[in-house]
């Protein structure tokens, strides 16, 4: 680990402040930057410690919104009665996330900006390839063996999987990421990697996550996070998929379908055509499973992971079997 | 140079001053400057649980923790869970008893780790002690074991 | 006099009265459970410095050249070593007797052979200092092409390993076969892992004297590495391992990073820990290597079986030999009359694999076992039915009759209570929502072996005793089963009895491997104890001091008392009181007769040479079990998830049958995790291990694990070892992967012959 500078702020004003020494990153649970600061992979000059700013730890609601601050653990946000009845999909997506342990730790912020599984990037001892780390410098997972990486959204920059659990759950119940600046909706919040993988998301230096806002409806309230691994828990997901659905008067027609995915892609990624196959549509199980093959659209595999083609479509069509009550 | 740190820590209920980097975590002050070695390092990188410990009550990974972090919270360790009179918590006897460990190592984390999850509430059933304690490795295989010891001690606790 | 005639009686694998056979706790469970046992890294030695170390990134070529500067320059750096300013030590052998090349020798590799080979170390005062500085040495190599794995066309078809083993006429003997069953069965790298990583404190406390706290499978056999390297008498080494946090068959050798701790303690004059990280110990020393092997099987259309022909091959180090004995369960688990088994090396680029529990024994029985399901499929027979029509009366490879062999009652008790004859033998005959259920089984063996070992025991003016041996407990449960040994052999209680282990300075004692410390122990420690207990009755009945004297001709001892046979007597420690004795000290020893000189002991505990495989005992010694699985496969995702596990194992007489369970539960849960969840990954590229930590290589947990039941079937066995105990540490993972994979098959139709068990295969 670089031999950093550490300091404490007490508001978003001063972490802002703070965040423009030369080499500061902000630090709220530490389990990605600790961690990858043993790597070798993060090299801060100083951490500026959010954790302890008031104010932002609280989860509330209200009759439009959950409101979940981003510095409340992931175990805290999992358990709250708000989340669990009307966000159901979040509580899942958390509780099936590291382990208790690390969700007592982890804030809702920082799981958000996690970064990737590679294990290219997380190897700069062995690997100097990576446009991630290193701009220009090439992608030590292209030509390798690539068995967790993306088959979306990938380009010949990067091919690395977002890994988190949380935000396929928040973009499919089309979250807003409040900032000290500004509101951005999830969907936006997280870019592809393209030609510049180091960029991951929009935040630009000195903005800070404060707060998720997630609409409250009768979609979000039947919703469901389904995550397929190898291990039965403590694993990253091989595909996971995050669906919300709400039924019209009759209880049979689809009004609306939101449907994202995990595990598969450079970011969480929302299968837009699927939901486009099912709304209106009255369910039926060979239906959706027909139409599930759509989340896959465009999918490149690069020979080890070329599973996930086949296993991601039988997931979403597992999830929104469940929120639609067929099985 | 380095940039040294004073901190004062509590630990098990008692104030430690150091004067650390803060680059060090809570898993190295306690076992390399505080010769409180029985919390372990396994991975060293929050994939083991080796090294669980509670900071404020909640069980939490100190070799994911920086040491400067725990400033102000109460950190209890494996040393801090049996009584003053040197009896055993009733987690820890019933570890003896099942016979939920052989090695040791993983042990003192997965007791740490057990504790709280009796008292989250998450010891209703076999399976969801399994899944709660699934964050603490044992390589010697002693997860029935432990499963019986988290049964029973969640009983005796509650 | 027999040496079970005392207060210990025959019957059952657990006798359930008297100190040995009852399942006591645990006697270092207080210590581990409070944090007090003290690992390697945890012993406080003063002014110790940190080292870390530095590993190659090229899988093969040469070092050009090491910059030290930069690291040199870091705050708080001692040293940077590497090749070139490394002291230099005197060649060695490895555990499996390779050598290195060279007239001295260095661990500091300037000849690269594989990824993760190291290259360099740096000592500070703090650990985050020399990690920072290890960062800042700069290694130039020169990198050669890279043979990954066997599966590089330029890998080739390997060596011959000349253990062939051949009866009879296979290939006549498979022509004519009424049904041949062929296949190729593969498994991947696999890593000990033990949770206590390696690492250890070096200390000289003279230019001649080195104190290592490293963990220990073998105290001797490491203290003499030490020895050899540094040129000092074997007794100036004192290696100390009171606890070890698993081993698995990887904690038996001084390393290249144990020399280099201990070359560093050295120049610098100042004690030195070193802790392997996590990442560092997938190439600090090797797993289990990857193996393959062909099966061929005939057999009559109503399973009588023929012929096995076997070609086994594992992959080996480029630099080094490593044999992962695939033969061995081929060779001795059924009744068959044509045999034939070849045994090959691939060299390739890796670290050189190494002992991981079960060696030969675990991937053998993965390939048999497999293949004896596809041969119960093919026939219709049912699998448990199969077996039982080919049980060897005798040990089909040597004619020796079975020490015992109770595997009949094993299917009988374990197919009882799985439930196992209301199986349907139609794949996917079985189903709950999504998910398909299959049932499975499968044998496992391990042999037994036995070696020489020397024990103390101490009776104190107190009544309480002593028993001290430089064995090793890395939860296996020595401390608890030697006192327990003394305890019956000398009529105390138990917890009268402390052990102490672990310690170079204490009588010899062979390798904890090949699940035999156990059973020689217990040989050793009863042997002595019954001195002791002789010597303790002489004290009775001769000395002028004792009340009991020429009151009877013979005394007992029971429950601590001393007494004549109409029950008049007292206390040992009144006794030793009355007597005036401080102590009675013993030592016993079980080697052979012509083999006590100096030198010969020194070889026997510090070499394998003194280790009995079979060769000079009439019988064959083996332990046995058999599983039963049921496992649960989603349909749409192909993950698999164990869900009942019944065993039944014969391990001979279990001395404390808790622990003996808990050894056989550990088995089979690495079991399940080697059958579903672990492989090593390297990169074909450079030989860089993929899956260099604890996310990426799976070891299962907790949450994967079922409700499992084991029964023991065994009997004390007084041909297999003196005491009546069989091999416990190993067996149980034997078979655990073909149970798993067999019913897999039962559940999916799919039979996946290539380890492990992926989504991937089933969906």
């Amino acid at each position: 680990m670089n031999d950093f500078g550490y300091s404490r702020a007490a508001s978003i004003d001063e972490a802002v402040a703070l965040a423009r020494q030369p080499g500061a990153m902000l630090l709220a649970g530490g389990t990605t930057l600790v961690d990858l600061s043993k790597c070798d992979v993060a090299r801060p000059n100083a951490l500026v410690d959010i954790s302890r700013i008031p104010g932002l730890d609280e989860v509330r609601l209200d009759e439009d919104n959950a409101a979940i601050g981003a510095l409340a653990t992931m175990s805290h946000v999992a358990v709250q009665a708000g989340i669990r009845e009307n966000f159901p999909a979040i509580s899942e997506s958390l509780l099936l996330a590291a382990s208790a342990q690390l969700r007592n730790m982890a804030t809702i912020g920082g799981n958000l900006m996690q970064r990737t599984r590679c294990v290219y990037f997380r190897d700069p001892a062995g690997y100097s390839a990576c446009n991630k780390r290193d701009p220009g410098s090439g992608c030590a997972a292209l030509g390798g063996i690539a068995h967790d990486h993306a088959v979306l959204g990938a380009s010949d920059a990067c091919i690395a999987v977002y890994p988190g659990d949380l935000a396929v759950a928040l973009t499919a119940l089309e979250a807003v990421v409040r900032t000290n600046l500004r509101e951005i909706q999830i969907r936006d919040f997280f870019v592809e990697p393209g030609d510049t993988p180091q960029r991951e998301t929009v935040l630009e230096p000195g903005e800070m996550i404060t707060e998720i806002i997630v609409p409250r409806s009768p979609l979000s309230a039947n919703s469901t996070y389904l995550k397929v691994r190898e291990r039965k828990s403590y694993e990253f997901a091989s595909a996971s998929a995050a669906v919300g659905l709400a039924f019209e008067a009759d209880g049979r027609t689809i009004r609306d379908i939101h449907v994202a995915l995990g595990g598969l892609a450079t970011k969480p990624w929302r299968a837009l055509a699927v939901e486009e196959a099912l709304r209106g549509k009255i369910i039926d199980e060979q239906a959706i499973r027909d139409v599930s093959r759509l989340a896959v659209e465009g999918a490149v595999a690069q020979g080890a992971n070329a599973y996930k083609i086949e296993l991601a479509p039988r997931v979403v069509a597992r999830a929104i079997l469940k929120v639609g009550g067929i099985q | 140079m380095a940039t040294l740190r004073s901190m004062e820590l509590e630990i098990n209920g008692r104030q430690h001053a150091l004067t650390l980097e803060p680059r060090v975590t809570l898993l190295d002050a306690l076992r390399e400057h505080l010769g409180l070695t029985g919390t372990k390092k396994g991975c060293d990188q929050g994939q083991c649980g080796a090294c669980t410990v509670h900071v404020d009550g909640e069980r939490v990974l100190a070799c994911l923790t920086l040491a400067v972090q725990a400033e102000g919270r109460k950190v209890t360790t494996i040393e801090g869970l049996a009584q003053a009179d040197g009896a055993l918590h009733p987690v820890q006897a019933a570890f003896v008893e099942e016979d939920a460990f052989q090695c040791g190592y993983c042990t003192p984390g997965q007791i740490m780790s057990a504790v709280a999850c009796i008292r989250e509430g998450h010891a209703g059933s076999d399976e969801e002690i399994r899944e709660y304690m699934a964050g603490n490795l044992c390589r010697c295989g002693a997860y029935p074991n432990i499963v019986s010891a988290v049964r029973k001690a969640a009983k005796e606790v509650a | 006099m027999s040496l079970t005639e005392l207060n210990t009686k025959r019957g059952d694998a657990t006798d359930g009265a008297g100190p040995l056979g009852n399942a006591l706790s645990r006697a270092d469970g207080p210590a581990k459970v409070k944090g007090q046992a003290t690992y390697a890294l945890e012993h406080k030695v003063d002014d110790a410095l940190h080292c870390v170390i530095v590993q190659s990134t090229v899988g093969a070529g040469r070092v050009v050249s090491v910059d030290r500067a930069a690291a040199e320059a870091s705050p708080g750096v001692h040293l940077v070593l590497d090749s070139t300013n490394s002291l230099k030590l005197r060649p060695q052998p490895d555990f499996f007797g390779n050598w290195p090349t060279g007239e001295e020798y260095t661990p500091f590799a300037s000849d690269i052979t594989h990824n993760g080979q190291l290259v360099a170390a740096v000592v500070a005062d703090t650990l985050e200092e020399a990690r920072a500085a290890a960062r800042l040495v700069r290694v130039e190599f020169e990198a050669a092409t890279v043979v990954a794995t066997r599966d590089d066309p330029s890998a080739g078809p390997g060596n011959p390993v000349p253990m062939d083993k051949d009866w009879g006429d296979p290939d006549a003997a498979l022509a004519a076969a009424e049904v041949v069953i062929e296949a190729t069965y593969e498994t991947p790298r696999e890593y000990n892992l033990p949770i206590e990583p390696h690492g250890l404190i070096a200390h000289w406390e003279a230019d001649d004297r080195l104190t290592v706290y490293e963990p220990s499978q073998w105290i001797d056999g490491m203290a003499n590495n030490y020895a050899a390297w540094f040129g000092v008498p074997f007794e100036n080494v004192r290696v100390v391992s009171p606890f070890i946090g698993g081993g698995f068959g990887s904690k038996a050798q001084a390393l290249p990073h144990s020399a280099a701790a201990a070359i560093a303690a050295r120049m610098l004059r100042r004690p030195v820990k070193l802790a392997v990280t996590r990442p560092q110990t997938f190439t600090a020393y090797g797993g289990r290597p990857a193996t393959w092997q062909q099966l061929r099987i005939g057999a009559t259309r109503d399973g009588k079986l023929l012929a096995i022909d076997h070609d086994g091959a594992n992959e080996t180090a480029a630099d080094g030999t490593f044999v992962e004995t695939l033969g061995v369960v081929t060779s001795m688990m059924y009744d068959v009359a044509n045999f034939r088994s070849r045994q090959r090396i691939v060299p390739v680029n890796t670290v050189l694999p190494g002992a991981f529990r079960a060696p030969g024994k675990n991937p053998s029985a993965f390939a048999l076992e497999s293949a004896m399901d596809e041969l119960a499929v093919e026939l219709g027979i049912d699998p448990v039915e199969l077996r039982r029509r080919n049980e060897p009366e005798v040990d089909p490879e040597t004619g020796k009759p079975w020490s015992s062999r109770r595997l009949l009652d094993a299917y009988a008790a374990a197919s009882e209570a799985f439930g196992w004859s209301r199986r349907d033998p139609r794949p996917g005959s079985m189903r709950d929502g999504h998910e398909l259920i299959g049932w499975g089984m499968a044998v496992g063996t391990h042999p037994v072996y036995s070696s020489p070992g020397e024990a103390t025991v101490r009776i104190l003016a107190d009544g309480s005793v002593e028993v001290l041996s430089s064995a090793i407990d890395m939860g296996t449960g020595t401390y608890t089963i030697l006192a327990q040994a003394a305890a019956d052999a000398l009529g105390v209680r138990a917890e009268r009895v402390t052990v102490r282990l672990g310690d170079s300075r204490l009588p010899r004692a062979p390798v904890a491997g090949g699940s035999q410390l156990a059973n020689l122990m217990m040989a050793a420690v009863h042997k002595t104890a019954l001195a002791a207990r002789d010597e303790l009755i002489a004290l009775g009945l001769n000395h002028p001091g004792s009340p009991l004297r020429d009151r009877a001709n013979t005394l007992f001892i029971s429950e601590g008392r001393i007494s004549t046979p109409r029950g008049e007597g007292l206390a040992v420690e009144e006794l030793m009181t009355a007597t005036g004795r401080e102590i009675i000290e013993l030592s016993r020893d079980t080697l052979p007769e012509a083999d006590r000189s100096s030198d010969d002991r020194l070889k026997l505990f510090t070499t394998v040479a003194g280790m009995e495989r079979g060769t000079n005992i009439p019988v064959s010694r083996h332990s046995f079990c058999a599983h039963f699985v049921e496992v649960r496969v989603d349909e749409d995702f192909g993950t698999v998830r164990v869900s009942r596990v019944v065993t039944a194992l014969d391990a001979g007489r279990l001395y404390n049958p808790k622990l003996a369970d808990s050894q056989f539960k550990g088995g089979i849960v690495m079991g399940i995790g080697m059958a579903l969840l672990e492989e090593g990954v390297t990169d074909p590229r450079n030989g860089r291990i993929l899956s260099a930590n604890l996310a990426d290589y799976r070891i299962a947990t907790n949450a994967d694990v079922p409700h499992i039941e084991t029964i023991s079937v065994g009997k004390p066995d007084y041909d297999a070892t003196p005491l009546g105990g069989k091999a416990v540490g190993e067996l149980a993972i034997v078979g655990m992967a073909p149970a798993i994979a067999n019913a897999v098959f039962h559940a999916t139709g799919k039979r996946i012959r290539r380890l492990p068990i992926r989504l991937s295969n089933l969906i």
